[in-house]
C-alpha cells in the first residue's frame, strides 16, 4: 500500500446515492451515472477532466467560480457542471474554444489578484490555481497586477498546526463550507461583497480566538495555499503515502500517512475510509509528533529496585531477565503470582499475542485489558441482552435516525468526527435527547437544539432508563409485533410486570434523578414513535456501580422499541480508544477466549489446546483491580504491562501505587516512561501506531489496517517483543508477520473466519462478523434475528451507588473528556494540541462557587472519601447546582486520587462518574501532589542517569 | 492504608446479589450469584471469601451466605 503522492481523486462533487440511474453522452463518450449526479461529477467518474476551482467532491456544488462551464445540448448559455445534474440523453461537450476562453477570463481575474511567487510558494506541485491556470493554458493577465490587491494582508498564525495567509485567497468558499458541512462549527463566514469579501474567522477574530476547534477540513477544503499546514510549509510537500488508521479514539478514521522519506509531514484523512469518510480531528490529523518527541524511550532497560538508576541493556538481555524472573517468581509464589495487563491502544495481534501468553505460557487466565476500565459493562450488558458484545450500526446509519438519544457521552470531544455526522443528521432535522448530567455541547450549539434534555443526577442512569421504558409500556407504546416475535416472551412477560410497577414510574423516580416527570414522559414518546430511534452511549453509561444494568436497559429499550436489525437505529457503545473493540474481541479479558467464548466451554478450549499445545485452566483468572488487591495482600508479584498506564488512569491512584510497590518485578511496554514506568523493573520500548503493522477494530466492528510507515525507532515492533518473552518463557511462537497471528485468529474465531490481510487490503476494511454466512463482513447486525436467538429482557433494577453525597462530602464529581486531549494525555500532551487544554480544571456552578467563595481561576482543593487533590476552579453552568466536573488528561492533577474503588457490580468497571467530594478554596498543591512531583523528578533523574551511563 | 482484599470481595458480592434481586427474587437470585462467581471469580477468590463466610460472615447479605455455603466443598 505504498504509494507515491498524488492528491486523492477529486470528483467535484459529492456521490449521488440514488439507485436509478441516467445515460448521457459527454464529449462523445456515453456515461451512466446514479441519477442526482452532476455533470463535473459524471464527467470525472469517465475520466473526462472539467476544471473548477470551487467544487471538491467532500462539499455541496456551490457554482460561484464559474470555470467549470460546459455546453448542453438545447440549453442556452453555458452552465456550471457543478451545479447542474445529468438527465437521461443529455449530450455535453467539455472543451471547445469558446469555453477556453470563457474559463481563461475568469482565471486572469484570479489570477491578477494572486501573489506570483509559485517557485517559493509552500504548496507549489499541490496547488489546484496553478494546475488550473496551467489546464487551461492561461499566458498573459490583461488586468495586470497593479490593481488594487490584497498581497499585503497579513498572515494568521495563531493555529500551532497551520498558516492562514489571506493574501493567496481565491474567496471561493471552501473553507467555509467545509467548516458548516463537514466540521459543523460554523466557524467561518465570507465577510464583506465583491472586492472587499474575505474569509473571516469568528467575530474578526485569529483563529484560536475564534470558535475554530483546528479540524482542518478546512485546509484540506482549500485549493490554494491560503489555509495550509505548518508541517507542510516547513518541509515541502511529501513524496509518498501508506493509508493506515488514526491511533486515538474509537471512531478509528483512516488516513494517509504522507512522508517525505521516513518523516511524516501530513496525516490526510482518508475519503476511502468508511469510518471518517475524508474527515478527521484535531488529534488524528495533527498530533502525530509525540512519535518522534524527545522524550521517547527507544532501548531496553532493566534495574533491581525502583530506588536504582536503570541500566540500559540489549533487548536479548532484558527479554532473558524478564522470563528468568517470572519464572523464579512462579517458582516461589505459585503459578498464579502473574498475569499481564494489555491496552485497546494496541493492535489486535498484539493483544492476542499477550492473552496466549498469559494463558499459554504464564499457565494460568491472569490477562486483563484496560476496557476493564472503561466498556467491559457493554460487553456484559449487551452480550446478555442481544448476544454479542458489540455495537449494532455502522457509524453511517446516523444518517438515517429520526430521534437520537446520546446518553453518557459527549461526541463532539470524543468522538469528534463522529460527532460531525451526528450534528449533520441534526442539521437535517432529526431530533436529539441529550441524557447527562452535563451540558453538553449538543445541547446547545449553532444550529442544534436538543429537543430534550435530561440532566440526570449523577448515578441514576438506570432510574432514568426503567423510567422511560415504564412510560413506554404503560402508555403502550411498545413495537408489540417486534417484540413478541424476536424476543424471549417468557422473560418478556416478567420484564414487563417489573416495569410496570408504579416505582418505575417518572414521578416517583424524579427524586432519584433529578429530572422533571413531564420531560422523562415527553422524551420516552418521542423516542418510542420515531421511525428509525437510535441511541448512542459512553461511559457516562458504563462507568457506574450499575454500568452493566444501565447498558441493558439501553437494550431493553431498542428492543422494546423495534429499533434494530436495519439502518438509522440500535445501540452504539462510542467507544474510548481506538481498539477497545477489538482488544475485548481478542478474548482479553480473564474469563473468556477471543470471539467472546467463556473458558469453561470445552469446546473452544479443547480447539485453543490443539492449536496452541497446551492444557489451559478452564477457571478464570484475575481482572485488574483483583491483580491490585492480591499485590497489596502479596498474592500477586510479577505484571506485564503493554501499553497502559495503570497508576494514572485507574481509580484510587494510592491503591494503585501501593499494589504496583509491592510487585516484584513490574515490567512495562511503552513509548514514553509514563506514571506507571515509574515503578517498573524492566522497561521494554514499545512502537508508535506508524511503526508497526497489524490491525484496529472501532466502534462499528471494524477492522482497519495499520500499517508501518516509519522504522521502529526501538527496531522492534511491538507484537515481536512478545514472541520473543513468550520464546524465552518456553512458550513457542514462530510468526514472521502480523498477517500470519490474524490467520490463527481467523482460524479460531467463529465470527473471524473470512477475515484475512488481503481481504483488509481488497476492501479497505472488514465489519466483522465475517465468515461464510457474511464473506465481506456484516455492517447491521441482528437483522432477521438476535445473535443470541432470543432478545432477553434483563430485569433492571435500580441499586443507589453507595458513593452518595452526605454532609462531609455534599457535591458529586463527575469526569470526562475534552477534544484537544486523549486520555492520560501522553501522546497529546507531547504535542502542539496543549495550546487548547495546558491544564486540567474543575467546572463548578456559579452558586455552589458563590457559597464558598471561589472565583474563576482559584485553587480548589477536593477532597472525597479515599483522598484530595488541588485544581484550578473554572466557573461553568454547563454542570448544574450539586454537581463539579473535571477531566484526567495531566497526571499532575490527580483526578484519579479522588475516585473510588467502587465498581460496576457485573464487571469492576469502576464507577469514575461519581465520586462524593467537598470542594473548598486552598492555596496550595494537595500532599498528593507534592510527594508526585518529588518522585516524577527523582525517577527522570534516575532515567537520566541511566540515559548517561 | 490500602484496603484489604477481602474488604472488596465482600462488597462486590452483595453488590452481585442486590442487582441479581436479593431482596425480590432470593432464589433467583442465588442461583445468578452462584453462577456469577463461577464464570467471574478466580478460584482463589471464591475460597476467600468462603472461608470468610464460614468464621462468621459479618457483613454479607443473606443470599450471597447462603450461595458461598452452597459452593463450599
Ligand atoms: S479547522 Fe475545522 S473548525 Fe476550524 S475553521 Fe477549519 S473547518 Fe472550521
Ligand atoms: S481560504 Fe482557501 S478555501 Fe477559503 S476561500 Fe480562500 S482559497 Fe477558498
Ligand atoms: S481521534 Fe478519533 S475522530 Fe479524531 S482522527 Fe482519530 S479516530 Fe478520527
Ligand atoms: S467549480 Fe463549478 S462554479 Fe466553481
Amino acid at each position: 500500500m505504498l504509494q507515491f503522492y498524488e492528491p486523492e481523486k477529486d470528483y467535484g462533487t459529492p456521490a449521488s446515492t440514488a439507485t436509478e440511474t441516467v445515460t448521457l453522452t459527454i464529449d462523445g463518450v456515453d456515461v451512466t451515472v446514479p441519477a442526482g449526479t452532476s455533470v463535473m461529477r459524471a464527467a470525472a467518474e469517465a475520466g473526462i477532466k472539467v476544471p473548477k476551482l470551487c467544487a471538491t467532491d467532500s462539499l455541496e456544488a456551490f457554482g460561484s467560480c464559474r470555470v467549470c462551464l460546459v455546453e448542453i445540448e438545447g440549453v442556452k448559455g453555458y452552465p456550471a457542471s457543478c451545479t447542474t445534474p445529468v438527465s437521461e440523453g443529455m449530450t455535453v461537450r467539455t472543451q471547445s474554444d469558446y469555453l477556453g476562453d470563457l474559463r481563461r477570463n475568469v482565471m486572469e481575474l484570479y489570477i491578477s489578484d494572486h501573489p506570483l511567487d509559485c517557485l517559493t510558494c509552500p504548496t507549489n506541485g499541490d496547488c489546484e490555481l496553478q494546475d488550473t491556470a496551467g489546464e487551461l493554458g492561461l499566458r498573459e493577465v490583461r488586468y495586470g497586477y497593479e490593481g488594487a490587491n490584497h498581497l499585503a494582508v497579513e498572515k494568521d498564525t495563531s493555529n500551532p498546526y497551520f498558516t492562514f495567509d489571506p493574501s493567496k485567497c481565491i474567496v471561493c468558499s471552501r473553507c467555509v463550507r467545509a467548516c458548516e458541512e463537514v466540521q459543523g462549527t460554523f466557524a467561518l463566514t465570507i465577510d464583506g461583497r465583491g472586492f472587499e469579501s474575505k474569509v473571516s474567522a469568528g467575530q474578526a477574530q485569529s483563529f484560536m480566538d475564534s470558535e475554530c476547534v483546528s479540524c482542518g477540513a478546512c485546509v484540506d477544503a482549500c485549493p490554494t495555499a491560503t489555509l495550509a499546514e505548518n508541517s507542510i510549509i516547513e518541509a515541502g510537500i511529501p513524496e509518498h503515502s501508506v493509508v493506515t488508521t488514526c491511533a486515538y479514539c474509537g471512531v478509528g478514521c483512516a488516513f494517509r500517512a504522507e512522508l517525505r522519506g521516513n518523516t511524516v509531514v501530513r496525516m490526510t484523512p482518508y475519503k476511502d475510509g468508511k469510518a471518517n469518510e475524508g474527515h478527521a480531528c484535531v488529534k488524528g490529523r495533527f498530533a502525530f509528533g509525540y512519535a518522534t518527541h524527545k522524550d521517547r524511550i527507544t532501548e531496553p532497560m532493566i534495574r533491581d529496585s525502583i530506588d536504582d538508576p536503570w541500566k540500559v541493556v540489549s533487548w536479548e538481555e532484558a527479554i532473558a531477565h524478564t522470563a528468568a524472573r517470572f519464572r523464579a517468581i512462579q517458582d516461589q509464589h505459585g503459578r498464579n503470582s502473574i498475569g499481564a495487563i494489555s491496552s485497546s491502544r494496541c493492535t489486535n495481534e498484539e493483544v492476542y499475542l499477550i492473552q496466549k501468553l498469559v494463558r499459554s505460557g504464564f499457565g494460568n487466565n491472569n490477562v486483563d485489558t484496560c476496557a476493564r476500565v472503561c466498556h467491559s459493562p457493554t460487553g456484559y450488558g449487551l452480550k446478555t441482552t442481544l448476544g454479542e458484545s458489540a455495537g449494532t450500526q455502522t457509524f453511517a446509519s446516523v444518517a438515517k435516525a429520526d430521534v437520537i438519544i446520546v446518553m453518557g457521552s459527549n461526541p463532539t470531544e470524543a468522538h469528534p468526527v463522529f460527532g460531525s455526522r451526528l450534528k449533520k443528521r441534526l442539521r437535517e432535522g432529526a431530533k436529539l435527547i441529550v441524557i447527562d448530567p452535563r451540558g453538553i455541547e449538543l445541547v446547545d450549539s449553532p444550529h442544534i437544539q436538543a429537543n430534550h434534555h435530561l440532566a440526570v443526577n449523577p448515578g441514576s442512569n438506570v432510574a432514568i432508563l426503567n423510567a422511560l421504558a415504564h412510560v413506554i409500556v404503560t402508555e403502550g407504546l411498545q413495537d408489540e409485533a417486534f417484540i413478541r416475535a424476536r424476543c424471549d416472551n417468557g422473560q418478556l412477560e416478567k420484564w414487563m410486570a417489573f416495569i410496570r410497577d408504579p416505582r418505575h414510574s417518572p414521578e416517583q423516580n424524579e427524586a432519584d434523578t433529578g429530572v422533571p416527570a413531564a420531560q422523562v414522559r415527553a422524551a420516552a414518546r418521542l423516542y418510542a414513535e420515531a421511525g428509525n430511534g437510535a441511541i448512542y452511549y459512553g461511559l457516562g453509561v458504563t462507568e457506574h456501580s450499575q454500568g452493566s444494568t444501565a447498558v441493558m436497559g439501553i437494550a431493553n429499550l431498542a428492543m422494546l422499541t423495534g429499533n434494530l436489525g436495519r439502518e438509522g437505529v440500535g445501540v452504539n457503545p462510542l467507544r474510548g480508544q481506538n481498539n477497545v473493540q477489538g482488544s475485548c474481541d481478542m478474548g482479553s479479558f480473564p474469563h473468556e477466549l477471543p470471539g467472546y467464548r467463556h473458558l469453561s466451554d470445552s469446546t473452544t478450549r479443547r480447539m485453543f489446546e490443539r492449536e496452541w499445545n497446551v492444557r489451559l485452566d478452564p477457571e478464570p483468572g484475575m481482572r485488574i483491580p483483583n491483580m491490585f488487591d492480591a499485590a497489596v495482600d502479596g498474592d500477586f508479584k510479577g505484571l506485564y504491562c503493554q501499553g497502559e498506564d495503570v497508576a494514572q488512569s485507574d481509580p484510587n491512584t494510592q491503591h494503585i501505587e501501593a499494589a504496583l510497590s509491592s510487585l516484584e518485578c513490574l515490567v512495562v511496554q511503552d513509548i514514553f516512561l509514563n506514571e506507571t514506568a515509574k515503578y517498573a523493573h524492566v522497561f521494554l520500548p514499545g512502537a508508535s501506531f506508524l511503526e508497526k503493522n497489524g490491525t484496529f477494530t472501532n466502534a462499528e466492528r471494524r477492522i482497519s489496517p495499520v500499517r508501518r510507515v516509519m522504522p521502529p525507532l526501538s527496531g522492534k515492533e511491538d507484537w515481536e517483543v512478545t514472541v520473543d518473552l513468550a520464546n524465552a518463557m518456553g512458550c513457542p511462537m514462530d510468526y514472521h508477520h502480523p498477517s500470519q497471528v490474524m490467520d490463527e485468529i481467523a482460524r479460531l474465531t467463529p465470527t473471524f473466519h473470512g477475515v484475512s490481510y488481503d481481504k483488509l487490503d481488497a476492501q479497505g476494511s472488514i465489519q466483522w462478523p465475517c465468515n461464510e454466512a457474511a464473506p465481506e463482513g456484516t455492517p447491521t447486525m441482528h437483522v432477521d434475528q438476535f445473535v443470541r436467538g432470543e432478545g432477553y429482557f434483563a430485569l433492571t433494577e435500580y441499586v443507589a451507588t453507595d458513593e452518595r453525597a452526605n454532609r462531609r462530602f455534599p457535591m458529586l464529581l463527575t469526569t470526562g473528556r475534552i477534544l484537544s486531549q486523549y486520555n492520560v494525555g501522553a501522546q497529546t500532551r507531547r504535542t502542539d494540541n496543549t495550546a487548547w487544554h495546558p491544564e486540567d480544571v474543575l467546572e463548578i456552578h456559579p452558586h455552589d462557587a458563590e457559597e464558598r467563595g471561589i472565583a474563576d481561576g482559584d485553587w480548589v482543593g477536593i477532597t472525597s472519601r479515599v483522598g484530595d487533590t488541588v485544581l484550578h476552579a473554572q466557573i461553568s453552568s454547563r454542570v448544574k447546582p450539586g454537581v463539579v466536573y473535571t477531566t484526567f488528561h495531566h497526571p499532575v492533577s490527580g483526578a484519579n486520587v479522588i475516585t473510588t474503588d467502587n465498581s460496576d457490580w457485573a464487571t469492576n468497571c469502576p464507577e469514575y462518574k461519581v465520586t462524593a467530594v467537598e470542594v473548598a478554596k486552598v492555596s496550595q498543591p494537595s500532599a498528593w501532589q507534592a510527594r508526585q512531583k518529588q518522585f516524577d523528578r527523582r525517577q527522570h533523574q534516575l532515567l537520566e542517569e541511566a540515559t548517561d551511563a | 492504608m490500602a484496603p484489604k482484599q477481602i474488604d472488596h470481595l465482600i462488597k462486590m458480592a452483595n453488590q452481585i446479589a442486590l442487582n441479581t434481586g436479593a431482596h425480590t427474587d432470593i432464589a433467583d437470585s442465588a442461583r445468578r450469584t452462584g453462577e456469577h462467581l463461577r464464570k467471574f471469580w478466580t478460584p482463589a477468590m471464591r475460597e476467600q471469601l468462603g472461608e470468610y463466610c464460614a468464621s462468621g460472615g459479618e457483613g454479607l447479605e443473606p443470599v450471597v451466605e447462603q450461595v458461598l455455603r452452597e459452593m463450599s466443598p
